[in-house]
């Protein structure tokens, strides 16, 4: 028992530790806490009047609709650990336990009440109350009906528990761990697009297919819901049934405990081998791209490729323009031709998003490898940029694609001119943000993949605000060329007008680039400092 | 000026948060010498190779690289070093291949040159066999090798290594030092810093200690033993302890049994 408090006390410790470490933390934790109380409160409330409204209005669609809504949102749970990354990194981590002569039981159970304990854990506590107080009233049956609710939650934290173990031994292998990592950020990326889906004009056959699975009661079959329809058969008074729905959970919530506990013990006991990582490929490795701004885009473009995290974050850039030319779409009345304005201005802002996103984002510790090299920092920055743009690409693919569907083909080169100019000048502006504001990454020995160790501050908030009121500024002149023909009526002017535009923006970009690669060889002891923490 | 130095370090200082991590340092390194630099955990060792490759501003004082003053052109004194930091910061998704290649494109190396070499290196540090492997994969030790040989591919006037045999195996650690005697017989100057007294009574010909940011002595082995009045069958490890004042307790722990 004292070593189960010591490791609860251990765990407890190091979370406020991480919160309270850094100020800003300590801001989202004040803040984060008294909205994690109302947002119980507002679930409440709303699990209550739904569980009564239903139950009056149409008393054969609550044990579905309980259902389905209890196997949507137990999964989400129970995948959050996936979703999340959280099993991948050192927070389920007991194994740098398994030398201490700690018995496994002991283990398991810290592990077990340390989730438990968690504030986001207790906050749905009063929604499964005053789901139960829906269903059962203030009658006998309510302890009855809590149970079933407690039970189906139980079941919910058990199964977030066996999927972030069984995560945490997928993550013994590189390769596994990187497949698991990019199934997680893939399935987190669809399951942000769903309510789109669901929810916009088009959304018609989701719906229809959802209603469908919900009105043919498939989600009985699910081991979520079982607890939840123990509860509802006893606040209707149905103990019988209540009964061999309460039973079916309890299996299911044992069979987890053990799937857990098998892990657990295989684990315990060194017993459990995912393979090594294993060579690559045989065949010569070539840099294929010439010169040193070549070999560094090269590189970058490698790194990225193959680790999930960044990977996923090139194709979630895909994400931002295609809800917009959802939203632009519905909003032309979902026709055959879009407004080829409303795709220009896309392509105007789209390439704005650039600023911001960090030059240096890709080397983490690598930027003293970086500075090391006696590369004129012109060019790194330029490879910077350029890969800032070719990481970009998907996004861009989809404003052209969008364009060639939905426009007439003489606007295509615009768009992409249009997004390609500012994209430029955006990245400009974003070296002297990079320079002068370092992001701080990853303390050497650290995950490198953790979340960064801090902010640039509030700042270097303001300067980006600064910053990207400048670089619409400074690319306003050449969007207006680009712009100017379709203003005119006169589509042959770009033939002039959008090589202009682009040497021009060019041009500026070379100038901007210019200085900022003269600040970053004035200040780069310091940039290397404050980036890796050392000052 | 500095007439046959390879390295004039010059009253270098560095503050972090009103707390001196390095305290006026001056010292000079012949060219072609290997130069073992040695103090205890946090002296400053890490420190003074940071500043003296450009990667950390110093509070005061400068240094002269192979006649290109640290202050005044950083990326000429960054084209004639080699550099082995402590933290070895590499790029974990390339394969070792990969990276060597990287890294000899980013010296000048054209493709065939940075080719050739690179083969070489990977054979000659026994990392043939792991070339396809990405450096996340990679051991310590391997690691360790693939650093050593970035900083050594577009062959520098200047190595600049930070415990370059740390968690080497015994075969490697042979061959590596085997070649930084050979590089220091052709003319290459070595700073090396190391806990391994015996690998720096080996290789070195000269060693400064510095304890609490300060260098408290300088010279041959026999120079500072003379200076500390220890005979000359005194170990360098004698010296060390001696000079850094540590106190070694001899006690055993009260519940050892």
């Amino acid at each position: 028992m004292d070593r189960l408090i010591a490791l609860l006390a251990l765990r407890l410790r190091l979370d406020l530790r991480a919160l309270l470490g850094a100020r800003l933390r300590l801001v989202v934790l004040l803040v984060a806490l008294p909205a994690m109380a109302a947002l119980s409160a507002l679930a409440g409330a709303f699990a209550f009047t739904l569980a009564r409204l239903v139950e009056r209005a149409q008393p054969e669609l609550l044990l579905p609709l309980l259902s389905a809504l209890s196997t949507l949102l137990g999964a989400a749970w129970a995948l959050s650990p996936l979703l999340g990354g959280v099993a991948l990194s050192e927070a389920h981590d007991f194994t740098r336990l398994l030398h201490y002569p700690v018995p496994l039981p002991t283990l398991v159970a810290s592990s077990l009440a340390s989730n438990l304990l968690q504030p986001l854990t207790l906050a749905q506590l009063p929604p499964l109350l005053a789901l139960a107080v829906g269903l059962a009233g203030l009658r006998p049956s309510l302890p009855l009906a809590a149970a079933g609710l407690v039970l189906a939650f139980a079941f919910v934290v058990a199964g977030g528990q066996a999927v972030g173990l069984a995560l945490h031994v997928l993550s013994r292998n590189r390769r596994w761990h990187d497949r698991a990592l990019f199934a997680g950020l893939g399935l987190g990326l669809l399951l942000s697009l769903v309510p789109l889906l669901v929810l916009g004009e088009h959304g018609g056959p989701v719906r229809r297919a959802m209603g469908a699975l919900v009105e043919h009661d498939v989600f009985a079959l699910s081991p979520f819901a079982w607890g939840v329809r123990a509860a509802v058969h006893a606040g209707r008074g149905e103990v019988p049934a209540f009964l061999a729905w309460a039973t079916a959970a309890v299996v299911a919530l044992g069979a987890v405990f053990g799937v857990t506990a098998g892990v657990a013990r295989r684990m315990y006991r060194g017993e459990i081998d995912v393979g090594g990582a294993g060579a690559r490929s045989a065949a010569r490795a070539r840099l294929r791209l010439p010169g040193r701004i070549g070999a560094l885009v090269d590189k970058d473009l490698r790194e990225v490729w193959r680790d999930p995290r960044r990977k996923a974050l090139v194709m979630s850039s895909l994400v931002g323009p295609s809800v917009l030319l959802l939203f632009v779409w519905q909003g032309s009345g979902g026709g055959g031709e879009m407004k080829p304005a409303l795709l220009l201005l896309l392509a105007s802002f789209s390439g704005l998003s650039t600023l911001g996103t960090n030059a240096f984002a890709l080397e983490r510790r690598g930027l003293q490898l970086l500075l090391g090299f006696p590369v004129e920092r012109f060019r790194i920055l330029v490879a910077k940029n350029l890969g800032q743009v070719l990481l970009r690409l998907p996004g861009a693919c989809v404003i052209a694609a969008a364009t060639l569907l939905f426009a007439p083909l003489v606007y295509v080169p615009v768009a992409v001119v249009l997004l390609l100019l500012t994209q430029l000048l955006a990245a400009a502006a974003d070296n002297y943000l990079s320079i002068l504001y370092p992001v701080p990454v990853p303390e050497a020995g650290r995950n490198p993949n953790a979340p960064i160790a801090g902010t640039r501050g509030l700042t270097a908030a303001l300067v980006s605000l600064v910053a990207m009121f400048g670089a619409l500024a400074v690319s306003s002149p050449f969007a207006f060329l680009a712009w100017l023909p379709y203003l005119l009526g006169q589509h042959r002017l770009w033939l002039l007008t959008l090589p202009l535009a682009l040497g021009g923006a060019a041009a500026v970009y070379g100038m901007l680039t210019a200085g900022a690669a003269a600040l970053l060889a004035r200040r780069e002891p310091d940039l290397v400092a404050r980036a890796l923490g050392e000052e | 000026m500095q007439d046959g130095a390879a390295l004039v370090v010059e009253g270098l200082t560095k503050v972090f948060r009103q707390q001196t991590a390095v305290d006026r340092i001056s010292f000079r390194v012949a060219r072609g010498r290997f130069f073992g630099f040695l103090g205890p955990n946090g002296a400053g060792k890490s420190t003074t190779i940071r500043m003296l490759t450009g990667l950390l501003r110093p509070t005061a004082g400068d240094a002269v690289v192979e006649g290109v003053r640290l202050s005044r052109d950083l990326l000429a004194v960054k084209r004639v070093i080699g550099v082995l930091t402590e933290e070895l910061p590499l790029y974990e998704r390339l394969t070792g291949e990969e990276h060597l290649l990287f890294a000899g494109r980013m010296h000048g190396l054209d493709r065939g040159e940075a080719r050739r070499r690179t083969e070489e290196l990977l054979e000659f540090l026994s990392l043939a066999d792991e070339q396809g492997k990405l450096v996340v994969d990679y051991s310590q030790g391997m690691r360790k090798k693939l650093a050593l040989a970035c900083a050594l591919i577009h062959n520098p006037r200047v190595l600049f290594l930070d415990e370059p045999l740390n968690g080497i195996d015994p075969v490697s650690g042979r061959v590596v030092t085997d070649l930084l005697r050979r590089l220091a017989a052709r003319g290459v100057t070595l700073f090396f810093t190391t806990h391994v007294l015996d690998v720096v009574e080996r290789l070195c010909d000269e060693v400064a200690v510095i304890d609490h940011g300060r260098i408290v002595a300088q010279g041959s082995l026999d120079e500072i033993r003379a200076q500390r009045a220890m005979g000359g069958d005194a170990t360098l490890e004698d010296v060390f302890l001696k000079l850094v004042a540590a106190d070694v307790r001899r006690e055993d722990l009260s519940w050892i049994g």
